[in-house]
């Protein structure tokens, strides 16, 4: 019997497009899957359970260290079953959930809960960021030992930041201590007073503008924390190109790691002209120059990857004045088509620097997936790269709809993703009416 | 056909034009009712007193049902959102839609939902199209002319980071052929002050040495006279205030209203002869019901 089922569980994915910048695969090939792992890679393979894959491309599995699936709290924006869906839906196999909840992630109990919510309805693997400080609120430090017992991942600021450097640097401490990475969220409120980059768009529209020192004067006093503490901190949606700067010049100095998101990849702040309540979002888009330092920091490798800040809201939150607009953006289902069409179509960074940003540089920070090697966990996106299409309410699988690349067209998408061997999306079949 | 009003960033001379001859019609009595039989709804989620008076005015003038809603004993109070009392006007079958509204943006969003005419009384810090009409109005009225504000040097002064009748004046100046420049300490600049391409001047001394004609002054909101903006009122009025001595031969005096005596304007300019500050409010209902009536489609009839 047992013997049958690990028949049944073999899969094969033939003749796709292996690319693996960590391993150094870069062609065609088929890959065995078996028991949740990568069996073999090679030509000629065969088994009973066969996927062709002829014309796709296979990459690790995505890596998303920054999400906000609304649980517990607000499960009628996000749920762990609509974001896992989302998440597998972009080819993340694998995803960090941030605490900024209700009620916030701070005591043992709710990280148990939501272990155990993940266990029963997540699709791909998610890990619980923990908050840094009680409530969020940023005087207490949480018992960050307890939670890494509870099963928390990481701890995190993300949402406000920690207004207090010494709270900071006392919370670095602790984290290393515990045993725990810490994702931060850099950004000073004395200074992020508007809505918007403070920049021509701000003036001329009349809302609000928190200026870009606003992230920079933040980012400088956590690197500078991080090298004194010998912290393990990921400074996460970095946006301006002085922060991307100070985050290089702290490389080698400290533990230091940072990601960008794909809308300061992608879009800047000429978007805000129109008004729409849709474009705010924290820390604010920015001007070319700023998306221009931050794409060359990513290509570069000064900022390690992409995290995708998939935040979703209720129409209700979104479809108010601007400076009234609750900020964020959908992430998941738009990240790898966004990136591929705006960054690697455009010439600006490779495809392999693209796939070790999304799935092997997060992975190899989380400690598991990012790779395609044998014995490793079989978490694979496959990914047609030749698709295009138009990002509608309907394409999307989250349980909100505030995707900022609403009606555009975009080149390239996931139809498949498969985490411990299993397909958890799978739109392949999709496929046989356009590929015939 | 309706039309909305609702920002003056791209505004075109002609279309300036149009709006005052209308107005100067309104003013002479050539108009018989326009709005007969169109319903106006004024939503002012935020205070006011002479914009809404002076719409309420111009709407009953032209013959209009008018329907007003204010932040108290309404639905606004209630909190229904912006855009539930819009759909709820439209349905109710409102021609024109005035809207007041303390964020940027809001008269836009509105327009989204709705069918009729939205009319920006204010928003935010974002635009009053409106003020920058009636402005235009008075000033051609003394000027002798639209035609003849083109190449007068104006300098706008004073909070312009908070100001949304300086996002409506002065793109609607330099539609009008004026020269503009700004006189405000850079704290109360937006933080790309270039972003209009304007002269940034450090006092009414300089603004009168660089040949401004008109000086326009606007309102120091209450809130930002205290905290770390400006240092003092005795600061900002000796180096942003217009007295009496800056009066020179043909310089002319505005402000958008309400003012602060002795801040931004001393007590005896005001109602002084080179003020147009009351010629500003009369000005309003002629310039709010020739707005009306044409963003209702109305005016068509009236130009027939």
């Amino acid at each position: 019997m047992s013997g049958y089922n690990r028949t049944l569980a073999e899969l094969v994915i033939r003749r796709a497009h292996v690319l693996d910048p960590s391993t150094g695969l870069d062609g065609v090939a088929d890959v065995r899957l078996r028991e949740g792992r990568v069996a073999e890679i090679g030509e000629g393979l065969r088994g009973t359970r066969e996927l062709d894959a002829d014309g796709l491309h296979l990459f690790p599995g995505f890596v998303d260290l920054h999400a906000h699936w609304r649980t517990p709290g607000r499960e009628d924006e996000e749920s762990v079953e609509s974001g896992s869906g989302a998440a597998a839906a972009g080819g993340f196999t694998g995803v960090v959930m941030m605490p900024n909840t209700y009620p916030v992630v701070d005591k043992p109990a709710i990280v148990g809960g939501l272990v155990a919510r993940i266990e029963k309805e997540s699709r791909v693997r998610a890990y619980v960021a923990a908050a840094l400080h009680a409530g969020l609120r940023g005087e207490r430090l949480t018992e960050m030992r307890l939670l890494k017992e509870a099963g928390a991942f990481c701890v995190s600021d993300d949402g406000l930041g920690t207004p207090s450097a010494g709270v900071l640097r006392n919370g670095m401490l602790y984290a290393r201590s515990a045993g725990l990475p810490v994702i931060l969220h850099c950004e000073d409120h004395t200074l992020a007073t508007g809505v918007v980059h403070d920049g021509a768009y701000a003036a001329l529209a009349g809302i609000p503008g928190s200026p870009a020192s606003a992230e920079d004067a933040a980012t400088a006093t956590a690197v500078v924390l991080a090298a004194e503490t010998g912290a393990r901190v990921h400074i996460t949606h970095v946006s301006t190109a002085l922060s991307a700067a100070l985050v290089g010049f702290f490389k080698g100095r400290s533990q230091v790691t940072a990601d960008t998101t794909p809308h300061y990849l992608t879009l800047t702040d000429g978007l805000v002209a129109g008004l729409d309540g849709m474009y705010r979002v924290n820390p604010p888009l920015r001007p070319e120059q700023d998306r221009d330092g931050v794409t060359e920091a990513l290509r570069d490798g000064v900022l390690d990857f992409v995290a995708t800040d998939h935040a979703p809201h209720a129409s209700e939150e979104k479809e108010l004045p601007f400076e009234e607009a609750a900020p964020g953006f959908l992430g998941h289902e738009t990240a790898f088509p966004a990136l591929y069409t705006e960054l690697v179509l455009d010439g600006r960074i490779s495809l392999p620097r693209l796939v070790e940003a999304m799935s092997c540089s997060p992975g190899r920070w989380v400690g598991q997936g990012g790779a395609l090697s044998v014995g490793g966990m079989a978490d694979l996106a496959l990914v047609d790269l030749s698709e295009e299409w138009m990002v509608s309410r309907e394409t999307l699988l989250s349980r909100s709809s505030n995707s900022p690349y609403l009606g555009r067209g975009l080149t390239g998408r996931v139809v498949g993703t498969i985490v411990g061997a299993e397909l958890v999306h799978d739109r392949i079949g999709a496929k046989f009416g356009v590929r015939a | 056909m309706t039309r909305n009003l609702l920002t003056l960033e791209a505004a075109r001379r002609e279309d300036l034009r149009e709006i005052l001859e209308l107005a100067h019609a309104h003013a002479r009595g050539e108009t018989r009712s326009p709005l007969a039989g169109k319903t106006v709804c004024l939503a002012f989620f935020e205070a006011s007193t002479r914009t809404a008076v002076s719409f309420e005015l111009a709407a009953r003038r032209c013959g209009a049902d008018v329907i007003s809603l204010s932040e108290s004993g309404s639905a606004i109070a209630k909190g229904e959102s912006l855009v539930d009392t819009v759909v709820t006007l439209d349905r109710l079958g409102a021609d024109a839609l005035v809207l007041r509204h303390p964020a940027a943006g809001a008269a836009a969003l509105a327009a989204r939902y709705t069918g009729a005419a939205v009319v920006n009384a204010g928003d935010g810090c974002g635009q009053h199209p409106t003020q920058a009409l009636l402005d235009l109005y008075a000033l051609s009225e003394t000027a002798g002319g639209f035609d003849e504000l083109a190449g007068r040097r104006v300098a706008v002064i004073g909070d312009v980071l908070h100001s949304r009748v300086a996002r409506s004046v002065i793109p609607a100046f330099t539609a009008a052929g004026m020269e503009v420049a700004l006189v405000a300490p850079a704290t109360l600049l937006p933080w790309d002050s270039g972003a209009w391409g304007l002269p940034i001047l450090d006092s009414v001394g300089e603004a009168l040495l660089w040949g401004a004609g008109v000086l326009y002054v606007l309102r120091l909101q209450k809130e930002r006279m205290t905290g770390a903006r400006i240092p003092s009122l005795a600061e900002y009025a000796r180096f942003y205030g217009v007295a009496r001595r800056h009066l020179g031969d043909g310089v002319l005096v505005m402000h958008p209203g309400p003012v602060n005596r002795g801040v931004e304007i001393s007590g005896d300019v005001v109602l002084d002869g080179h003020s147009l500050i009351p010629d500003q409010v009369a000005a309003g209902v002629h310039v709010r019901s020739a707005v009306l009536a044409l963003a209702t489609g109305a005016a068509h009839e009236v130009a027939a």
